[in-house]
């Protein structure tokens, strides 16, 4: 076991430095890693960034856009994982009846190589140039139990039972929680009956908007469903903790949970990412109240410790020590807001995800904020009330299919205005009133060269990738 | 034994300001460096020449002294005009009032010059307006600001086959564009490459007229004249490319801008340059005096073609690579003085 573990990790490493060899010298990978939350719109993130790349009528802001000869969609490098379903999606945002693609059950890959013509001062003499974008996408639940990573199973029990102590959602589970003994052995059908009310919880809790969902598998369990590494739930630590009693076993599982599915998915897809851009939906989280915008905040910045920022030298990245040169935070669906104020959305983002941008920008990798939408689904249009004109948006409603012009709400341009309320646990927003309707897709007709309608993501792909192009 | 005059000495200053090293002058001031004179150094004369013809400043003196001498004969043509065209109404009707109409003619034709002179001060002055706006927009991120400039742009450009292409995109581009900066190295790409390629087709051009003018002809006052021609025309031509069209007195003054600020910029000297190097005092003087003055001559006249260029352009050079006068010079004079010119 402990040999086989040893063999495992020199075969790992030999692989990524001979990956690392031939990318540094022939071919430049690029891992971009997608982060964001469930909802957060890494999906269509990821789908109008390609349909965008393979068709650059729409990327203005790229400044490689002219340079680049072909856009190919590769059979992803990694064997076991299966292929971004680019296409069905694709289909699904931008056919004939557009709805916006289902949530994310599990993890794909995708490789999209860039052929360009070089530029700088021996472009004359070399060739054609190419660089592969190697882009994840996973179910944002799961992205949460990064944070657990370094937190004991007695660390993450209290935190987690004191969190949800107040929430109605909680009230079930809470009550069997007390009730039970953590000191008395270990009775499966107990444990199993715990695990479901706190999976019971979870899925409540996400459906109302909670963040800190973890751990992320129980919501969405994939094929290790009844497995003994689901089926744990925080406990309250007993005063003795005798052998094989409940609390010590379910901290067996919490254990195998982290070593076994958290810590993989970690080490498989981001530990060796390049470039990373964190999508975060600020607007929804504005809307649903100070305590969702707090908890996102909060989740957030626990998730983004989990990352390495900092500069790589190429010395560096050969011998496998990758760092995250560049990271972009993206306020998405800024479709749903005019124009006018996407830099107080992007201000109010920045502020939110300030401790971890101020952390890699201390690091010395590079970071921006932008507010962006990856499908644009709405046009802008001023509308008249009493005799105010507002500057508001136009689509598709998501429940009702209509129509409709929405004007959400005046966002602060101080983010302190958001975020401190929030902080102090305040109910509701003071002194304004944020109203905000989803949008459906709108049915478009694009020509031939250009990518579905978007909000700056050629600005995006300029700040992440447009430097190797 | 010290000297009785050079006694230790101490003076106590009861009030008055503290001593402040740190705001005091430096005590040592090192004189302002002066490159010995080249002597015989190839300088570009006859551009040196035009330079300092339409530069000087005249003194107070001078300055009074044209405009007594200008209100004087204004007078004289004025009154001797009245006296003839009275003078001829009296004697011969007919002719007398043909003169009147003559003269009526000729005065409605000055007023309509001026006016046009005006219209191109304005327009002239809508250009530099513009300009400030793209650099303030771009500074203050003001997308409503730079959308409105764009549009000015657009318009400005309406009866303009030649950006046709650019403005199509431009208007078809520019509403999924939510960033003033993003927005304005748009319009650049779109709306200035066309015009930049005309406008360094022109200073080529001129260039090479002026380095094969100097080179060739022999006459001492022929080439200044010829070199402060070509640049006039030249600086007529960049504003009318870029829709500024300055009319004779206002490319006179735009000249006279382009001149000082690059006499300010010490640019006229060319010492700066691979081209003054190479032309100036090496290889291609040692070949031919003439030769060398000749491509001076040109390569100066690109540069000021560059530096008017920017001052005609209603867009500062941001998305798009400024052009450098060795690029410029060097393509304009090769195949003038026997370099094949590359196939592009």
């Amino acid at each position: 076991m402990v040999f086989s573990a040893l063999t495992d990790g020199i075969t790992r490493s030999v692989e990524s430095a001979g990956a690392a060899l031939s990318g540094s010298f022939f071919e430049p990978t690029l891992r971009i890693g997608v982060t964001g939350l469930s909802r957060a719109g890494k999906t269509v993130f990821i789908t109008g960034l390609v349909a965008n790349l393979l068709n650059r009528g729409r990327m203005p802001q790229l400044q490689a856009a002219g340079r680049i000869e072909a856009a190919y969609l590769q059979p992803q490098p990694d064997l076991t994982l299966p292929r971004f379903d680019y296409e069905n999606h694709l289909a699904a945002l931008t056919g004939d009846d557009p709805h916006w693609p289902q949530s994310t059950r599990a993890i794909s890959e995708l490789r999209l190589s860039l052929r360009s013509r070089p530029s700088g001062l021996f472009a004359a003499f070399k060739g054609p140039q190419t660089l592969h974008l190697d882009i994840v996408d996973y179910p944002g639940e799961w992205l949460l139990d990064l944070t657990l990573l370094d937190k004991s199973y007695a660390e993450w029990s209290e935190a987690t039972l004191t969190q949800i102590a107040k929430r109605p959602e909680a009230a079930t589970f809470m009550a069997t929680a007390r009730a039970e003994d953590g000191a008395l052995r270990l009775d499966e059908p107990r444990a199993k009956s715990l695990a479901a009310s706190f999976t019971a919880y979870l899925q409540d809790a996400r459906a109302n908007g909670w963040s800190d969902c973890t751990p992320g598998r129980f919501l969405l369990p994939g094929d290790l469903a009844g497995s003994p590494v689901l089926t744990f739930a925080p406990l309250p630590m007993p005063a003795l903790t005798p052998r094989a009693c409940l609390w010590r076993e379910m901290q067996r599982r919490y254990d195998a949970y982290k070593s076994r599915v958290v810590q993989p998915f970690f080490r498989d897809h981001f530990a060796k990412v390049d470039r990373q851009v964190v999508l975060v939906d600020v607007l929804g989280a504005i809307h649903k109240g100070p305590a969702a915008t707090e908890d996102l905040r909060r989740t957030m910045a626990e998730v983004l410790t989990a990352f390495r920022p900092g500069r790589n030298g190429w010395l560096a990245s050969l011998l496998g020590g990758k760092r995250v040169e560049r990271i972009l935070f993206a306020a998405t669906k800024a479709d749903h807001l005019h124009h006018s104020q996407h830099p107080a959305l992007t201000a109010i983002m920045a502020a939110m995800l300030a401790e971890a941008k101020t952390r890699a920008d201390f690091a010395g990798a590079d970071t921006a904020a932008m507010s962006l939408a990856a499908l644009r689904c709405t046009v802008e249009e001023t509308a008249l009330r009493a005799g105010i004109s507002l500057d508001a948006v136009r689509g598709r409603l998501l429940d009702t299919g209509k129509q409709a012009i929405m004007y959400p709400g005046q966002l602060p341009t101080d983010p302190a205005r958001l975020l401190s309320p929030a902080r102090e646990g305040a109910a509701r927003w003071l002194d304004a009133d944020y109203a905000l309707m989803g949008f459906a897709p709108a049915r478009i007709s694009l020509k031939p060269g250009d990518g579905p309608p978007h909000i700056r993501l050629d600005r995006a792909a300029e700040f992440l990738f447009g430097d190797r192009l | 034994m010290i000297a009785p005059g050079h006694r230790p000495l101490l003076i106590e200053i009861e009030d008055g300001p503290a001593a402040d090293p740190a705001s005091a002058a430096t005590p040592f001031e090192s004189a302002p460096f002066e490159s010995a004179p080249t002597g015989t150094a190839i300088e570009g004369r006859a551009m040196q020449s035009a330079a300092r013809l339409t530069t000087t400043r005249r003194s107070a003196l001078g300055r009074l002294a044209l405009w007594v001498f200008t209100a004087l004969f204004g007078l004289i043509l004025t009154v001797n005009a009245t006296r003839f065209v009275t003078g001829l109404l009296a004697s011969n009707p007919v002719l007398g009032w043909l003169a009147f109409g003559l003269f009526g003619l000729a005065l409605a034709l000055a007023l309509i010059a001026g006016l046009r002179e005006l219209a191109a001060y304005s327009r002239m002055a809508r250009i530099d307006r513009l300009r400030d706006a793209a650099i303030a927009a771009r500074a203050t991120a003001d997308l409503a600001a730079a959308r409105g400039l764009v549009a000015e742009l657009a318009s400005l450009y309406v009866n303009r086959p030649d950006t046709a292409w650019g403005r199509a995109r431009l208007a078809e581009r520019a509403p999924d564009i939510f960033d003033a900066d993003a927005l304005l190295a748009l319009a650049e790409t779109e709306l200035m490459a066309p015009l930049d390629a005309r406008a360094l087709t022109e200073i080529e051009a001129a260039a090479r007229q002026v380095a094969t003018v100097t080179a060739f002809v022999p006459l001492a006052l022929a080439d200044v004249a010829t070199a402060l021609y070509a640049n006039l025309k030249m600086i007529r031509r960049l504003s009318e490319i870029y829709a500024g069209r300055a009319g004779g007195f206002g490319s006179l003054r735009l000249l006279r801008r382009v001149f000082a600020a690059l006499l300010a910029a010490g640019a006229m000297a060319l010492a700066d340059d691979l081209i003054g190097s190479v032309a100036g005092g090496g290889i291609l003087a040692k070949l031919s005096r003439r030769f060398g003055e000749g491509v001076v001559n040109g390569a100066l006249t690109a540069r000021v073609g560059l530096a008017a260029m920017q001052e005609c352009r209603p867009l500062p050079f941001v998305a798009l690579p400024r052009p450098g006068t060795t690029t410029t010079a060097s393509r304009a004079l090769a195949g003038l003085f026997g370099r094949a010119e590359k196939p592009d």
